[in-house]
């Protein structure tokens, strides 16, 4: 590992810093990983259990990904993950920025007036306390549609992280921030531009970084509601045929691979849009 | 209220003149572009008293406070804990109104003054913006005054240069030492110019290396600007050195217990704390506590 020089003006924002310091934690958990895998697929393997390679060994997991070998409809097991996960992962984006959007809006009404947030403060919680399997056939009744309801359902459950942490965020600024821009004369219009919504982005992306993920597992759940394409219905199907436990394998790895880096991609984002992050300290207080 | 002044006389009659030989000509350029038009800057507290609800009982926090502060004057008010400074400066300030009496900021009301800019805050922490380089923090007052691009830059850059930081404009808030933070804190104050500087403790959360350079720049900064400048420490020494009056507060409720007049001779420099006469002022103040 490199030593970072001190310096504070020459450190690049780096990724790499980041992840020199940690790839040796990430290879030791790696290798835990495999180890343990490899012992349950042994183990799996000589009791014989229904359907019979219900745990495969990784090998033959890797193995079928790049296999030629048609597993349903005329298609490899690859082109069956890739084509269901375009139509889920579209989804989950869809949603997952309508999500965004109406978070960061309510939580900015809520802060700029206290009955807005009264009122919809005990909405937000509700949303949050209702199953998302509950949730689908009232969001299917009102949509009619099966695939816009399943954006809606990624677009509500992304909703609340962005709506709870931005709304913290502009509780979070300092009282003396709101006093020294009274004691500037500035109007509301400048208190928010100026101090309110920038103060909100460290917050913010918290907000994605719990969101992205999210929207991807909602999107996978919703799935299964009814049939049509999808890596959630594919999941559900796939396990049943011994044929295809690998497509169930691959869409597994697959899916914790773009639920990393929706999170990954998100702390990138923050990186660049934000770049005095990285110098943060605890505070200037003390 | 007794005034002990008299017994204490001050050396030196007028202290910004005596200092304006000594600058060198870059300084001077920079005083004439600082140079503000006079305007009365004088403030003026009349019984101003305030009082907060506490489990629906009203409990005094000042009470009846008279202080006249000087056009161009240096003031520090001291005082414990509680004891009602930063209440005093937020009533100065226009951030609270008081209970009763009446506040002059050179014959305008508090929000009058603040609606004109006429004073620059500076807290014990920076406040900066973590988002903003040093010059965008000194140029976020210019911003929402709504100055010409040019004139903001300008104007901030010479209130950095002041504040010797011109090098780091470019810097993060996050890249500097808290002494400096503060530093930026000063300029983003003085960018307004305002006639007025209100400071709450600024220096206290500071090391003593440096608090001392920060009490040399700043008396710098106020022999150049001739800005009235109301100072509220809970350290003694650094009140006598600094003021030209030292308002004594004293709590339960707050009041002042003495205004001392310090007579050491200007420019003051960090040989003047060894001396005689500074001890025998600060003792002054200490014994000027009242209930503590
Ligand atoms: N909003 C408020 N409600 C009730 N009491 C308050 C309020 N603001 C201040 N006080 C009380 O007023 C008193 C004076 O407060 P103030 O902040 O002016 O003290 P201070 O002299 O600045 O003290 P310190 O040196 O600790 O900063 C304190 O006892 C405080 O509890
Ligand atoms: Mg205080």
């Amino acid at each position: 590992m490199k030593q970072q020089p001190k310096s504070k003006i020459q450190s690049k924002p780096g990724f790499a810093s980041l992840t020199q310091a940690k790839w040796p934690v990430t290879l030791v958990w790696l290798i835990g990983l495999i180890l343990i895998w490899e012992l349950a697929a042994f183990e799996v393997a000589q009791t014989k259990r229904t359907p019979e390679n219900v745990l495969p060994h990784l090998y033959q997991i890797i193995a079928a990904a790049f296999s030629g070998k048609k597993v349903t409809n005329n298609l490899t097991a690859t082109q069956v993950v890739l084509i269901n996960a375009a139509s889920t992962l579209l989804r989950a984006g869809q949603g997952f920025v309508i999500g965004v959007a109406f978070g960061y809006l309510l939580a900015l009404l809520m802060s700029l007036s206290k009955i807005v947030e009264k009122i919809a403060f005990p909405y937000l919680m509700l949303i949050q306390m209702i199953p998302i399997l509950g949730m689908a056939p009232i969001v299917l009744s009102i949509t009619g549609d099966i695939n816009r309801s399943r954006i809606v359902i990624a677009a509500i459950l992304t909703f609340y992280p962005i709506a709870a942490n931005c709304l913290a965020g502009f509780k979070a600024v300092e009282p003396q921030k709101h006093e020294l821009m009274y004691s500037y004369g500035a109007n509301k219009f400048q208190l928010y531009t100026k101090t309110m919504i920038p103060a909100t982005w460290p917050y913010f992306f918290t907000g994605l970084k719990i969101s992205a993920p999210l929207a991807i597992t909602a999107s996978i759940l919703v799935d299964t509601l009814q049939g049509g394409g999808g890596l959630g219905s594919m999941l559900s199907q796939s396990l049943k045929h011994a044929m295809s436990v690998y497509v169930f394998w691959l869409i597994i790895f697959f899916v914790a691979f773009i639920g990393m880096f929706s999170f990954y991609l998100m702390g990138v984002l923050e990186a660049w849009l934000c770049p005095y992050r990285k110098w943060e300290k605890g505070g200037n207080e003390a | 209220m007794k005034n002990t002044a008299g017994r204490l006389k001050r050396a030196t009659g007028a202290p910004a003149s005596g200092i304006a030989a000594d600058l060198n000509p870059s300084e001077r350029s920079s005083e004439s572009a600082l140079a503000e038009p006079a305007a009365q800057s004088g403030i003026s507290l009349s019984g101003v008293s305030k009082a907060y609800p506490v489990n629906g009982e009203m409990i005094p926090v000042l009470k009846n406070i008279n202080l006249d502060i000087k056009q161009g004057e240096f003031i520090s008010l001291v005082g414990p804990s509680g004891c009602g400074k930063t209440t005093t400066l937020r009533i100065i300030a226009d951030l609270i109104s008081p209970s009763s009496g009446t506040v002059l900021i050179g014959g305008q009301t508090p929000r009058q003054a603040r609606l004109k800019r006429r004073y620059g805050m500076v807290f014990q922490s920076a406040v900066l913006y973590d988002w903003r380089t040093v010059i965008k923090n000194v140029m976020l007052p210019l911003e929402i005054m709504k100055l010409p691009k040019q004139e903001q830059q300008q104007r901030a850059e010479a209130m950095l240069d002041m504040v010797g930081l011109k090098n780091y404009a470019a810097h993060y808030p996050g890249q500097l030492s808290g002494g400096m933070q503060q530093r930026v804190g000063i300029a983003r104050a003085l960018a307004l110019k305002p006639d007025i500087l209100l400071m709450d403790e600024p220096f206290s959360a500071l090391d003593e290396f440096t608090r001392e350079k920060l009490h040399e720049d700043l008396l710098q900064i106020w022999q150049k600007t001739h800005k009235t400048i109301v100072f509220v420490t809970h350290n003694i020494a650094e009140a006598v050195y600094l003021s030209d009056r030292v308002c004594v507060m004293s709590p339960h409720p707050g009041r002042i217990s003495n205004i001392i007049e310090i007579g050491l001779p200007r420019p003051r420099n960090p040989q003047a704390k060894t001396s005689a006469t500074f001890s025998a002022y600060v003792n002054l103040v200490r014994s000027s506590f009242e209930g503590v």
